[in-house]
């Protein structure tokens, strides 16, 4: 099976492709520094043990530094604090900034480093390495403008946050204020949003001027207003410190000569464990690949235009040039063309084949989309319709139906969003995609039986969060690698340490049920079988291996081949049987 | 897994004299009977099954069949023998097949017919017999030996289809469709395959016309069965067994590379070599790597064994309810995955049955779904999903459909669009997008609620239009590639109907909302010039129809439910858009 797999690994060039890997490459690493205050204030407890501003913040700054090394981790981050007793920069130019880290893809030191400044212990690390002292926010901004500028990648998108829960950081120093927002008028271009801590917050004090005007009017008012919990704090953090990016920007076409631009994004995805790199032994540096195409004959080296594609049918082999294999793919140029609209019944829950993409309108590409668009969703919405759409992601792929779902914007009480609005484009399947079942026919469950299920369904109810299950198999790989990075000799029971939340915690949930699972089966075994729940299911009974059995003359082969009824009794590899014996066919016909 | 059987099935056509007669302008019944002939062999050379197929000409010049003495059974003949079809009956049938001068009984034709099925497959296992015949019906029958024929169908378990290129409601007596009345002839011979039909036990005699046909089909996997155990904590567990419903279906085969020059695929050879990233791309070789993952800035030597050993590790297949929840706090545009299962007692087990059915009927009258552990089998990672209840008129089941887990979420925000000034349509503007969406409602409120386009019906265009290429280059491999099927372009494209309604709502739309371009995109390569002016011509000649006497609805093979997806899409098309036989 792993031959077979290693096979079709080197085939990927022309397998197809992810359609949805958008190629980041390009488009230059994002950037974003963390400014934290470090004033005695941000050291004090909330009322009920809550954690304090710094602790929290600490929190947030580990989660968004191990979520980059998992989702993106490429992107560079920094952490800087202002308001420190010491100070240690590049040059050493500014007084009461502590750069703990600088502009650079996190790894597995600094996530110990920021998990070291967590809890009482982070605190007591924090003041005896930086300490509490002046803050001079001008110093701080300009710092930070300064590690941007030393960075030699070419940046995408640079944000800087701001945490801190003071609203007046210079005491009403005006000439000091008067700096601090000529310096971030001064960043504008590089700095983009600010957080800022607990309660009785004054924005207006100070930090609505240093707040750089979002890209859009339209955001304002969004972040201008201040968290307090650290769970809102965390799901902000992690809503702006991605970029928003889009996969493709196509024209939503209503009809000939109506074409609004609109930008395709992904908002949730499988993250899936990354493959390994091959490293030289020598010195573990990794090294990359080449493909080369040799003439098996002549061992020269081959050009792709020395090679064509074939696939063989009933016995024959039917050759096409790449271009043409790609060229079949195409129905028409990319973009979203709109069929007609359906009534949101029509939506089958079960169909479903990929994970959603999101419609939202490119008002810069062609002005007066984000209008039509905008009438478009609020019409649909209130209607309860959803309108249906012909994909075509790029220039050589065959088209998909996308149902367009309205969103329409929600926000929570703090006024963060919670639904962004926009069409949620829904996969649809095609009659290939959908298998026919045989149902057994079964009796149903009485009146009786269904309330005593009813009674155990209350009791295991709960209020599901999308993001309240992380992934165990990812955790655990990054876990591992974290501590193989720090200590590579690493003990080997980090597992402990990993919380399973896809595990069922069977203790309770029996605690829960208490006698109601026995009276469940209790109705529905009215005879006293008690198989169910007792006969525990085992695995494939009378799982004997199926042997291969290929016991056959050569001539016998020969003549079912030339018959065509050539057959295995075998289970071969999945469904690449039916080349083995094409090849098979082959041979025999020379 | 259960191996599907065979079928064996006889194409029956008739290439007598009257088959080439047509009214101007028509296309002679003979040439639309072998078009419909090529598309189905062609859908059997592509699937790629074991069905076995022979064909039957009468009316022919020549004579050759077994039954042929003296004056009887004269211009039948046997063209082709139960084979599995290749790519040379294609041809054959392209070149070889072509009208005769002569008329034959098409009574007699079906005993040949009958014959060689029942020689031909002695011995042999085979699901499923099958004789389609294809006949305009204008040669006179004698109708002595039809009670005869019709005992000797049902002893042999042979099913009949008729393909006629004419509609076969209202008895035949009125002209359809402005085509000619029938003859007396067809009369006869449509009331004598109507009492064939009738007496085989059969469904009504209809008149379906089969676009499908064009469509090549693909092969039914036989769904796999996941048995598992459906857990509630440690002490209810529910016997279930799981087939994947709904799956992005691909092709079965991938291109292999060939050489240019000799098409053989053993000339070429693919290597790898591994180089440092220095100026010099120093090779190195294979066996001095070692494997390393990144976590971050840092890369982790990790040896094959590390792997093992920090593998997450599960306890094998797992269907655990982790609890239950609101189906409103489900969100659909955050299912994950690539498939959706449908969750089932196991067929002969009642009281899993009946307790399975309890969970989904409480799930369903408290609007709630089960959220649980998903594991497919031991080296399997675990998922969190969903299983909502379904409850249809023949059975019940759970649905269901993987859930992201946090590191799959991408929590944007998004500019503000009801909030924002600049973008707040006006009411005006509102009643516009108010009539676009009424013209264009693809489902009909009133009466039956037709929907216009379902895409569930539709064929993946993608495989048709590939087979379509394929099936072009095997028979003539010097010819560029034909342009699209016209049917299938016009399937994805918005319906006629609609496409017409719509017309002045979009020019009012077009009026109130002004749209106006910002940056000039770079110009794409049109299809023109990647194709040829051939494509999007929109070449007209469509696929006459044949209607057709049906039992079985389709000229498919394989059990009836295997096809049910097939038979609506011919029978929508055919009724949703009136397409005219002659």
């Amino acid at each position: 099976m792993a031959e077979w797999n290693a096979y079709y690994q080197n085939e990927d060039e022309y397998v197809d492709r992810d359609e949805f890997e958008v190629d980041y490459k390009c488009a230059g690493r994002d950037s974003l520094v963390f400014l934290v205050d470090a004033s005695k204030e941000m050291f004090i407890r909330g009322e009920d043990g809550e954690p304090s501003p710094f602790d929290m913040t600490m929190q947030c700054v580990h989660s968004v530094y191990t979520s980059k090394i998992i989702s993106s981790d490429k992107d560079l981050v920094a952490l800087v604090f202002y308001g420190t007793e010491q100070s240690k920069n590049p040059r050493n130019t500014f007084e009461h900034v502590y750069v703990y880290h600088d502009l650079d893809s996190p790894g597995a030191r600094r996530v110990k480093d920021v998990d070291g400044l967590r809890g009482e212990n982070g605190a007591q690390v924090a003041d005896e390495t930086m300490g509490s002292g002046k803050t001079n926010l001008v110093e701080a901004l300009w710092c930070c403008s300064n590690l941007y500028s030393d960075v030699k990648l070419r940046l995408s998108y640079k944000r800087l946050m701001i945490f801190t829960c003071r609203d007046t950081p210079h005491r009403g120093d005006c000439e000091r204020d008067r700096q601090a927002r000529t310096k971030a008028g001064d960043l504008k271009e590089t700095v983009v949003p600010l957080w800022h801590l607990p309660g009785g917050f004054d924005v207006s004090l100070f930090f609505c001027d240093v707040v750089s005007p979002p890209e859009d009017e339209s955001e304002l008012g969004l972040q201008m207003e201040p968290c307090g919990k650290l769970e809102d704090l965390r799901k902000r953090v992690r809503a702006k410190e991605m970029k928003k990016r889009s996969m493709a920007r196509l024209n939503l076409c209503l009809g000939e000569g109506m074409n609004v631009a609109v930008g395709v994004y992904i908002t949730v995805r499988q993250t899936k464990k990354p493959n390994a790199v091959k490293l030289y032994r020598d010195n573990n540096e990794p090294v990359h690949t080449k493909t080369r195409l040799y003439h098996t004959q002549t061992g020269s080296l081959l050009l792709p235009s020395d090679t064509k594609r074939a696939q063989v049918y009933a016995g024959r082999q039917i050759v096409m040039e790449k271009d043409e294999v790609d060229v079949i793919k195409k129905f028409s140029d990319p973009g979203l063309e709109l069929i007609g609209f359906k009534p949101m019944e029509r939506l089958k829950l079960h169909h479903h084949l990929r994970s959603a993409l999101f419609i939202y309108p490119e008002e810069e590409t062609v002005t007066g989309s984000a209008c039509v668009f905008t009438a478009l969703l609020r019409r649909c919405s209130e209607r309860n319709v959803f309108a249906l759409c012909k994909y075509t992601q790029i220039r050589n792929s065959s088209p998909r139906f996308l149902a367009l779902v309205p969103q329409r914007e929600e926000l929570d009480e703090g006024q963060a969003q919670i639904e962004a609005p926009g069409f949620h484009g829904i996969f649809l399947p095609y009659a290939d995609d959908i298998r026919n079942l045989d149902a057994p026919q079964l009796p149903t469950a009485s009146d009786a039986q269904v309330d005593k299920m009813k009674e155990i369904v209350h009791k295991l109810s709960f209020k599901y969060r999308s993001d309240a299950f992380e992934n165990p198999v990812l955790q655990q790989h990054y876990r591992y690698l974290e501590a193989l990075a720090l200590d590579p000799m690493a003990p080997e029971h980090i597992e402990e340490h990993i919380e399973d939340h896809t595990v069922p915690k069977v203790k309770m949930i029996d605690q829960c049920l208490g006698s109601l699972a026995q009276e469940f089966k209790d109705l529905v075994f009215t005879l006293a079988s008690g198989k169910l729940g007792k006969e525990q299911y085992t695995e494939e009974a009378g799982g004997a291996e199926k042997k291969p059995k290929v016991e056959m003359s050569e001539d016998e082969l020969r003549a079912r081949v030339q018959k065509g009824t050539l057959q295995f009794g075998v289970k071969v590899t999945g469904t690449k049987k039916r080349e083995l014996i094409d090849t098979l066919k082959a041979q025999l016909a020379k | 897994m259960a191996r599907s059987a065979k079928t064996a099935l006889v194409l029956c056509l008739d290439v007598g004299f009257s088959m080439s007669n047509s009214a101007t302008g028509q296309e002679p019944p003979f040439q639309q009977a072998k078009k419909v002939i090529q598309k189905f062999v062609q859908r059997q050379v592509f699937a790629e099954n074991k069905d076995e197929l022979g064909l039957v000409l009468f009316g022919s010049d020549n004579t050759k069949n077994n039954l042929a003495k003296d004056d009887q059974y004269q211009n039948i003949s046997v063209h082709r023998h139960l084979m599995i079809p290749n790519f040379e009956l294609l041809e054959e049938i392209q070149n070889d097949v072509q009208p005769g001068s002569q008329q034959a009984d098409w009574l007699d034709a079906l005993v040949v017919c009958m014959d060689l099925l029942q020689n031909e497959t002695l011995g042999k296992k085979y699901e499923r017999l099958n004789i389609v015949m294809l006949t305009d019906l204008n040669t006179p029958s004698s109708p002595d030996q039809l009670d005869i024929i019709i005992g000797n169908l049902k002893r042999a378990g042979i099913t009949l289809q008729f393909f006629l290129p004419f509609p076969v409601d209202g008895g035949g007596s009125n002209p359809p469709h402005g085509g000619k009345a029938l003859s007396r002839e067809q009369q006869q011979g449509l009331e004598m395959t109507k009492k064939v039909m009738m007496s085989l036990d059969e469904e009504d005699v209809t008149g379906v016309c089969n676009p499908d046909l064009s469509v090549f089909k693909r092969v039914e996997k036989r769904p796999m069965a996941w048995p598992c155990t459906l857990t509630i904590g440690s002490s209810l567990s529910i016997k279930i067994v799981g087939y994947k419903a709904v799956c992005e279906e691909r092709p079965r085969k991938s291109w292999s590379v060939v050489d240019a020059q000799t098409h053989q695929k053993d000339d070429i050879k693919r290597d790898v070599v591994y180089c440092l990233n220095d100026d010099e791309e120093t090779e190195v070789q294979k066996d001095d790597t070692i494997q390393g993952y990144r976590y971050g800035s840092d890369i982790v030597p990790f040896s094959k064994v590390d792997q093992d050993q920090m593998k997450y590790k599960t306890d094998g297949k797992s269907f655990a309810v982790l609890g239950f929840t609101k189906q409103s706090m489900i969100n659909r545009h955050q299912f994950v995955g690539t498939q959706v299962l449908k969750v089932f007692a196991p067929k002969d087990d009642e009281h899993a049955g009946v307790a399975l059915s309890g969970l989904i009927r409480a799930l369903d009258d408290l609007k709630m779904v089960a959220v649980v552990r998903y594991v497919y089998a031991r080296n399997g990672n675990p998922q969190v999903g969903a299983a909502f209840p379904c409850i249809k008129e023949k059975y019940e089941c759970l649905v269901y459909v993987q859930l992201p887990f946090m590191e799959d979420l991408r929590q944007y925000s998004f500019p503000s669009l009801e909030n924002n000034k600049k973008y707040t349509p006006s009411e005006d503007q509102l009643s516009a997008v108010d009539s676009l969406i009424d013209s264009m409602m693809l489902v009909e409120e009133d009466g039956e609620k037709k929907d216009l386009f379902k895409v569930n019906h539709i064929p993946n265009p993608q495989y048709q239009r590939l087979f379509q290429c394929l099936h072009h280059r095997a028979v003539n491999p010097s010819v560029p590639l034909p342009p699209m099927d016209p049917w299938l372009t016009t399937a994805l494209q918005r319906p006629l109907a609609v496409a017409t309604r719509c017309q002045a709502p979009l020019e009012t739309l077009k009026k109130k909302f002004p749209l106006k371009e910002v940056v000039k995109k770079k110009e794409l390569k049109t299809s023109k010039e990647l194709f040829g002016n051939s494509l999007g011509t929109g070449i007209s000649t469509s696929l006459a129809v044949w209607e057709r006497v049906g039992l079985h609805s389709s000229l498919g093979t394989g059990s009836s439910a295997s096809l049910a997806v097939w038979e609506r899409v011919g029978l929508h098309s055919s009724l949703g858009t009136g397409r005219s036989t002659f």
